[in-house]
């Protein structure tokens, strides 16, 4: 219950927000705060010692019986890590929120953009998974076009349409498993993901279907994810959206790509063949060398970041397929043996799972904290490319310098959360597909290189005059970035916090392959 | 059956039952009447809107009581009262009433001819939802029509006048080819009840009959190639009146297609299912594209009803063929459901987006017109927002519903090829709700103000918008709907 009640509470907070005329970034800041706490004691409540795997705080409401709707919730370890990350970058999207008279209805759209995003990681009926899913869009929608920069309608418009057009393959594929169902189990209609994401269940519908199934669930959440080639949509809106919506898309939206894949996917990872997951590892080795290539050559620091976040995800992708691929190969038992503190039984494609699971967290972090500071640099300067900026270490150290952390972590340096989630995919996916490592490390080196080359240009060097005199950030502006700066190192220093009721998720499917 | 025993017989044992049954009927008929007579004194316009809506509210419930329930035949099957004709009916007397406030405004000359012709047709619509039989469908429907011709007519200007000759003109055209195909219908069956077919004598005259039907119908339902006469009417019509053209006219037409071709034409539903499929697919994408590059908003709603009536037309093609591959009755009743859903629903749609017209006080409205609505009244924005949404089957709203609905029964007809066509269509779609949307929320408003932001105008909106997303809520509803479905077919 406790579960649902916070996520009332973020749906109450996002429809009050509206009646506030006034002081409405306290509103939101708070209350986002409020949504965040909570789900934080939440967790700690059940994930912190006991956790053992699978679902807790079930709950199923009954709408309507006999077509198989029910508001069903549950959360997993991995889930609730991902809510931890979602009410984060509502709460940095509240404080980075610029205030002015225009910007009232901002902060109602942070707050929907957050409700739906929860109402998503904890819905166990596939009907309001994907109601919430589309219900995040339009908020976001609102940002860019209201609030946007340049080519805010035809940015906005192109993100909307897009990403919906992946949603309703989503929804096709939804309806394919539904409709299914009802005709193994002679008429019964259900929604509900506990009845219809069962491999063997899926395993028995026709070739084609399948096929179309597993393509309409892939193309919709890697179109949000975004991953080679349905990313197009991405360097438009990140550059057109105002940071708090930036923040949203590069922590949000790529959440739920990724909890589709291994929130929805994994626990049926037995219906893959092979084929479509090295398709997959190769999507994701092309989005990463891709946009790291891409990201090179931009001159805008938002735009260059919106590439070296869909990079970071392309690691997400390659974990996923890498995983389950190398995970085929063992037993059921084995599965459920799997503990982290034993290297013999941990090593079988949970290392690149986890691994992958770990990389949304870290990604979305050091996301929000790039794109908070990127906000600050812009408002002290109003200049985002990197021909304009130049030195401004000299007028604003501590600003560069956390700059420079966000930039360094994003690159994987070790000790900060970036690192571990690449590390693992690295070390993990050599197991199931050695040669192709050699692509994975041409991607890092290019990677590292323009978050190099990005901070030389931007932070260092002589002092660009015409930017005149630029204060450095003030101490509530720091204690922002420093906050989540620390939860960057303390994943980083100490990964089993999120890496414990990861493996314990993986663990509790009970063997991947074997079903 | 034969007509003469017809006479004889079932006249007299069914008289006394229609007269309970068709209590709705004749109390909405003796109201019109009433708001005619009252033309005489002067009422204020007010009044009789008020006596019009009362009465419209009190024949729905008195519909439900009288008219649901087990199904009670008469005249051998010419009328069948059951829970799927009440529904159809309840959904257009709401259609009625959506529009009685919102015309008042506009509706200054003799407005009790403009209230009574209401009634009239809503009349016209109860009746022809419980008739079997193509002759009193055909009567129905054409009271129901020429009511319309002359709602279409109400004001000033001359746009109105041409739009409504133009509807006049095409209405009688659709007309003329529904009798032609009804005389070929008797010529292959012996019979004018879609239920009584026992042999049929000539299939070449029941394919014509087919072929002229949807011809007729088809005009009527404005389905592609038939539709050009919708856009102009819809555009040149005052605003309410457009709304109610749109949606309950529409499902009007919507509900006796459902009745002809597949109750009458149940002994050959692989042609129904190859015309309507052919139809369905181009006037959904003809719709969607054309509205596309559409600068004048009303035109770009006509479109969007058009496509719109491809989508319900959908309902006829699943259970074609579901009917003609044997896929079970649960697939057929839940594609009837997932219908009489979506007719609902859209009634507030495109009932609503046609009404919040009525806040911009010009004649011939652009989409630049709307620019900066939401800095002048946010509520209103918000309101049109969230029916362009529902249009374009964005969750949370009933039309979310409706085309989910709809798509699972294209999928469990196993259409799954048109589904994805319809789901492209409806992702073409959101193209063109959205540059609505964009020019309400982020253009700056035009210099020069044509805005008409009263109660009267405002509250229709907001009314419906809520009324959109409370359909979107009502998971509840659809079971219902599905247990009511069969009564389709008597």
């Amino acid at each position: 219950m406790f579960l649902l009640a916070i996520f009332i509470i973020s749906i109450l907070v996002s429809i009050g927000s509206f009646a506030f005329t006034s002081r409405r970034k306290e509103y939101a800041i708070i209350s986002s705060a409020v949504v965040m706490v909570l789900t934080v004691v939440y967790s700690l409540l059940h994930f912190a010692s006991s956790y053992s795997g699978g679902y807790v705080s079930v709950s199923n409401i009954a709408l309507s019986t006999s077509t198989g709707i029910y508001f069903s919730t549950a959360v997993t370890g991995f889930t609730d890590w991902l809510l931890i990350l979602g009410t984060v970058i509502i709460f940095i999207a509240a404080l980075i929120t610029k205030d002015n008279k225009d910007s009232r209805t901002m902060y109602s759209y942070i707050l929907i953009a957050g409700a739906g995003l929860y109402g998503i990681l904890i819905s166990r009926n596939f009907l309001f998974f994907y109601i919430f899913w589309e219900v995040v869009l339009i908020p976001v929608y609102f940002m860019i076009g209201q609030f946007g920069g340049k080519n805010k309608d035809s940015a906005s418009m192109k993100f909307f349409v897009y990403t919906q057009f992946g949603s309703l393959f989503i929804l096709l594929a939804i309806l394919t498993l539904y409709n299914f169902y009802s005709l193994s189990h002679s008429g019964v209609l259900t929604f509900q993901m506990s009845a219809l994401l069962n491999t063997s269940f899926i395993n028995t519908i026709p070739v084609l279907w399948k096929d179309f199934l597993i393509f309409g669930f892939l193309f919709g959440f890697l179109v949000k994810m975004p991953s080679f080639p349905v990313h197009s949509w991405l360097p438009d809106s990140y550059e057109s959206a105002p940071f708090p919506g930036t923040v949203i898309l590069a922590g949000g939206l790529s959440v739920m790509g990724g909890y589709g894949l291994f929130g929805i996917l994994l626990p049926v990872s037995g219906i893959f063949s092979s084929t479509v997951l090295y398709v997959l590892i190769l999507l994701g080795i092309i989005s990463l060398i891709y946009f790291a290539l891409t990201a090179m050559f931009q001159q805008s620091l938002k735009r260059m970041m919106a590439f070296a976040s869909a990079a970071a995800m392309g690691f997400v992708t390659i974990a996923f397929g890498a995983g389950i691929l190398e995970a085929g190969t063992i037993s059921a038992s084995a599965y459920a043996s799997a503990n982290i503190y034993n290297y013999s039984t941990f090593y079988s494609g949970i290392l690149e799972l986890s691994g992958g699971m770990f990389q949304i967290v870290a990604h979305g972090l050091i996301m929000a904290m790039i794109f908070a500071t990127l906000y600050f640099i812009t408002e002290k300067t109003g200049k985002q490319t990197m021909m304009n900026l130049g030195g401004i270490f000299r007028e604003a150290p501590v600003l560069s310098s956390l700059f420079l952390a966000g930039l360094l972590a994003s690159l994987g340096l070790p000790g900060l959360a970036g690192f571990i989630g690449e590390f693992s995919i690295f070390v993990g996916s050599f197991q199931a597909i050695s040669w192709i490592i050699f692509f994975l490390i041409f991607g890092m080196i290019i990677t590292a290189s323009y978050h190099i080359w990005a901070a030389q240009k931007s932070l260092f060097g002589p002092y660009n005059e015409n930017l005149g005199k630029i204060g450095d950030i003030n101490s509530k502006e720091i204690s922002i970035l420093m906050g989540l700066l620390i939860m960057i190192f303390i994943i980083g220093i100490v990964p089993n916090l999120v890496y414990v009721p990861l493996v314990s998720y993986i663990a509790h499917l009970g063997g991947i392959g074997a079903l | 059956m034969n007509p003469y025993v017809f006479f004889t017989t079932s006249i007299t044992s069914g008289l006394s039952g229609v007269l309970v049954h068709y209590s709705s009927v004749f109390f909405l008929g003796i109201v019109g009447f009433i708001i005619l007579a009252l033309g005489i004194f002067r009422i204020d316009k007010r009044i009789t809107a008020g006596i019009t809506f009362a009465a419209m509210a009190i024949s729905l419930p008195v519909l439900y009581f009288t008219t649901s329930g087990p199904a009670v035949s008469m005249f051998g099957g010419t009328i069948i009262f059951n829970d799927f004709g009440t529904y159809f009916a309840m959904v257009m007397v709401i259609s009625s009433m959506f529009i009685v406030f919102p015309a008042l405004q506009k509706i200054n000359l003799k407005s009790e001819v403009f209230y009574a012709l209401l009634l009239f047709i809503t009349v016209g619509m109860i009746i022809a939802a419980f008739s079997y039989n193509i002759i009193t469908i055909f009567i129905a429907f054409e009271s129901v029509s020429i009511g319309t011709y002359v709602l279409a007519s109400f004001g000033k200007d001359r746009r109105t006048l041409e739009a409504s000759i133009k509807y006049f003109f095409t209405g009688t055209v659709g007309t003329a080819f529904i009798i032609f195909g009804a005389s070929f219908f008797f010529m292959a069956t012996s019979t004018f009840n879609l239920r009584g077919i026992t042999t049929v004598n000539s299939p070449e005259a029941f394919l014509i009959a087919l072929a002229f039907l949807i011809i007729g119908f088809g005009f009527k339902m404005a389905l592609f190639p038939l539709h050009q006469w919708a856009l102009d009417t819809y555009d040149g019509t005052e605003n309410s009146v457009s709304a109610f053209l749109s949606s309950g006219t529409k499902i009007l037409a919507f509900l006796i297609i459902l009745r002809i071709f597949l109750v009458g034409f149940s002994s050959d539903l692989q042609s129904v299912y190859y015309f309507f499929v052919i139809i369905a697919i181009l006037t959904m994408t003809y719709g969607n594209i054309a509205a596309l590059s559409q600068n004048n908003l009303k035109r770009l709603l006509g479109y969007s009803s058009i496509a719109q009536a491809g989508y319900l037309i959908l309902v006829v093609v699943i259970v074609a063929y579901s009917a003609t591959n044997k896929l079970g009755s649960s697939v057929i009743d839940f594609a009837i459901a997932a219908g009489m859903f979506y007719s609902l629903v859209y009634i507030f749609m495109k009932g609503g987006a046609f009404i919040t017209m009525n806040v911009i006080s010009k004649e011939k409205i652009e989409l630049s017109d709307i620019s900066g609505l939401a800095k002048r009244s946010p509520a209103t924005a918000v309101s049109f927002a969230i029916i362009l949404l529902a249009l374009a089957g964005i969750p949370l709203t009933g039309g979310f519903m409706a085309k989910y609905y709809l798509f699972i029964a294209l999928i469990s007809g196993q259409l799954w090829w048109l589904a994805i066509i319809a789901i492209l269509n409806s992702a073409i779609s959101v193209f063109y709700y959205l540059r609505v949307i964009q020019q309400m929320f982020w253009k700056e408003p035009q210099k020069k103000d044509t805005f008409n932001l009263t109660g009267w105008t405002k509250s229709p909106v907001i009314i419906s918008a809520i009324i959109v997303v409370a359909l979107g809520l009502a998971y509840a509803m659809f079971p219902v709907l599905i247990s009511a479905a069969g009564g389709l077919f008597g």
